[in-house]
């Protein structure tokens, strides 16, 4: 009745084959299927963010979708923004500018930021604060995550 | 939070109360109520399916029609849990004779916790009167139909 | 929390999921966004039997305009409408209503008839498409029928949609040039749920006369909630501040507020006059070309 479905799924280009009950959320299937930790659960119910992932090209709250729905879709997680070496100049924005303290929210922002960045490369303040305000950040007071999103999109203009 | 309200009824004083303490007519008129057994004189065992939209839950409930003064007035103490959380309450009901109808009106308190306290407050005082607003319908039934 | 084990279905047409809700009833929910029932699913507080995935059906997803309308299909992404140049042209109202949606992630997935058929009424879109007159289309097995924001949203979270109906489609109208509008909303943090909402839409006549008012609330009631005594003191009058005030105490009274602990309904009282005023205002200035 509710048992298990094969799904296949690309993630950070690489295609992976699952086999999931239905009830399993996104996110888990990414944690503990694909052993890709960098995803991060925090409330469960879509307001913290930071299980975003790219979805199709989209963000997405990977808590708020059954790994079942992912069969067929490319996905984006923070593992794939760099390369494997260099540092996509997002995070190297962030960690110039001390864009995170503990790193919870981290992969939330980056992500958010990254979708930003494509959709308005000269974001003004205001419009990353409003970006951001979407991924709760308890340590920050968020001032290093706007610079850090604002270096980042003077870097990739260049 | 608090509860409080009005309902008229047409009918006597006597039968109002006749109706508002008999767990016949309480079992049909409590939403949701799928039964209600007497444990002792007064003390009443209740499962209740209360739900509303997606967010449907069952609880199981004990009430009390409490320091009986009849025909004008009693207590209803009640108390329910269930998997989505737990509701305590407790109204003073206070029955009026006007011509030939009763005025019924109640005041009392409630504390919901557990789950719904914590996820679906913006909606619970808004449900518990559309709750209340049924109850005193089916009462209403209840009177035509056992005339 | 996880949610409950449940069957998992994606039909491949509509006709398969009337089918489908027709066989399950009320054991079955619709999957469309996702970004109200998942939430309510992972607390367990909902735990239907049978998930029907309908957002295989690309077909329910577009914008056209017909006549004088604006048609959404129900499965158009939020995000989609909020950045649509045809919906931000034609009808204003409804991408600024739709950007006060949680975040862009959330609108991302979330969709017009998702939020429609949810009902919440603190809800942005309910609230828009009440203040436009819009008409909620719906499929059953006895066919289509169509329905009026007043008929369709009859309490929290409840519409008059049967266990075996969908929502397919949304008309609104588009605004004719020099039609004024604004979406105003109170809530503690950006993207939170309104504590009170307010949209309007001020017809105008050639000679700056306000032809038809509409002043929708959400936040303040079991269902949005047009001010319609307020919204009748302004028809066919030239707008004044004296008129706006009385506007707004007045839309206080069509309100119906609870407490809760986010906000009393004394506060959300207070709230609605100072809300529509503002409303109104912006609105107004619309019309006499302000942005």
């Amino acid at each position: 009745m509710a048992g298990r479905r094969p799904i296949k799924v690309k993630v950070n280009g690489i295609e992976y084959e699952g086999y999931v009950e239905p009830r399993k959320l996104l996110v888990d299937f990414l944690r503990e299927d694909l052993e890709l930790i960098g995803t991060h659960t925090g409330c469960e119910h879509g307001v913290c963010g930071a299980c975003t992932v790219l979805f199709n090209g989209k963000s997405v709250r990977s808590c708020l979708m059954f790994a079942v729905q992912a069969d067929g879709a490319d996905i984006m997680t923070i593992e794939g923004l760099s390369d494997g070496k260099t540092l996509h100049p997002i995070q190297e924005a962030f960690r110039e500018h001390h864009g995170l303290q503990c790193g919870y929210c981290t992969p939330g922002m980056l992500l958010t930021s990254y979708e930003l960045l494509q959709e308005n490369p000269a974001p003004t303040e205001d419009e990353v604060k409003t970006a951001v305000s979407g991924v709760l950040c308890r340590c920050t007071g968020y001032k290093q995550i706007v610079d850090s999103v604002m270096a980042a999109a003077d870097a990739m203009r260049k | 939070m608090r509860l409080e309200g009005k309902y008229k009824f047409d009918a006597s004083q006597e039968r109002v109360w006749e109706v508002l303490t008999n767990p016949r007519h309480l079992e049909k008129a409590i939403p949701g109520c799928e039964r209600l057994q007497e444990s002792e004189p007064n003390k009443y065992d209740a499962l209740l399916k209360v739900g509303i939209a997606a967010v449907k839950g069952t609880f199981t409930g004990k009430f009390e029609v409490a320091d009986p003064d009849p025909p004008q007035q009693y207590r209803l103490v009640g108390e329910g849990s269930g998997s989505s959380g737990f509701v305590k309450g407790e109204a003073t009901i206070h029955l009026t004779a006007a011509n030939e109808q009763t005025l019924v009106d109640y005041h009392g308190e409630m504390q919901i916790g557990g789950l719904i306290a914590g996820v679906g407050q913006r909606m619970l005082g808004g449900i518990a009167k559309m709750m209340l607003n049924q109850f005193f319908k089916r009462m209403g039934n209840e009177l035509k139909s056992s005339k | 929390m996880k949610p409950c084990a449940f069957e998992y279905l994606a039909p491949g047409s509509v006709p398969e999921v009337m089918d489908l809700l027709q066989q399950y009833g009320d054991q079955a929910k619709i999957l469309a966004g996702g970004q109200s029932l998942v939430p309510i699913m992972n607390f367990r507080l909902a735990r239907p039997e049978v998930l029907i995935d309908i957002n295989g059906l690309k077909e329910l997803a577009y914008i056209r305009e017909e006549a004088d309308e604006l048609v959404i299909g129900a499965l158009t992404r939020e995000r989609e409408l909020e950045l649509a140049p045809l919906v931000r042209l034609k009808c204003p109202l409804l991408p600024e209503a739709i950007s006060h949606i949680g975040h862009p992630t959330i609108r991302n997935r979330g969709t017009i008839g998702g939020s429609l058929a949810h009902g919440d009424p603190s809800a942005e879109i309910p609230i828009a498409i009440y203040a436009l007159d819009g008409t909620i289309r719906t499929l059953g097995p006895d066919g289509e029928s169509a329905f009026k924001p007043e008929e369709f949203f009859l309490t929290y979270l409840t519409t008059c949609l049967e266990p075996s109906q969908i929502v397919m489609e949304v008309t609104v109208p588009v605004l004719p040039d020099g039609t004024g509008w604004s979406f105003v909303e109170l809530s503690r943090r950006s993207g939170d749920f309104a504590i009170v909402a307010v949209a309007t839409v001020l017809f105008m006549d050639d000679n700056g006369a306000c032809t038809e008012a509409r002043i929708c609330m959400g936040g303040v009631a079991s269902t949005p909630v047009r001010a319609k005594a307020a919204e009748d003191i302004l028809s066919g009058q030239i707008l004044s501040d004296a008129l706006v005030a009385e506007a707004g105490r007045l839309a206080v009274e069509a309100t119906d507020p609870e407490s809760d602990y986010h906000a009393s309904a004394d506060y959300r009282r207070a709230m609605t006059e100072i809300l529509v005023r503002k409303a109104l205002r912006r609105a107004w200035e619309k019309t006499r070309g302000g942005k």
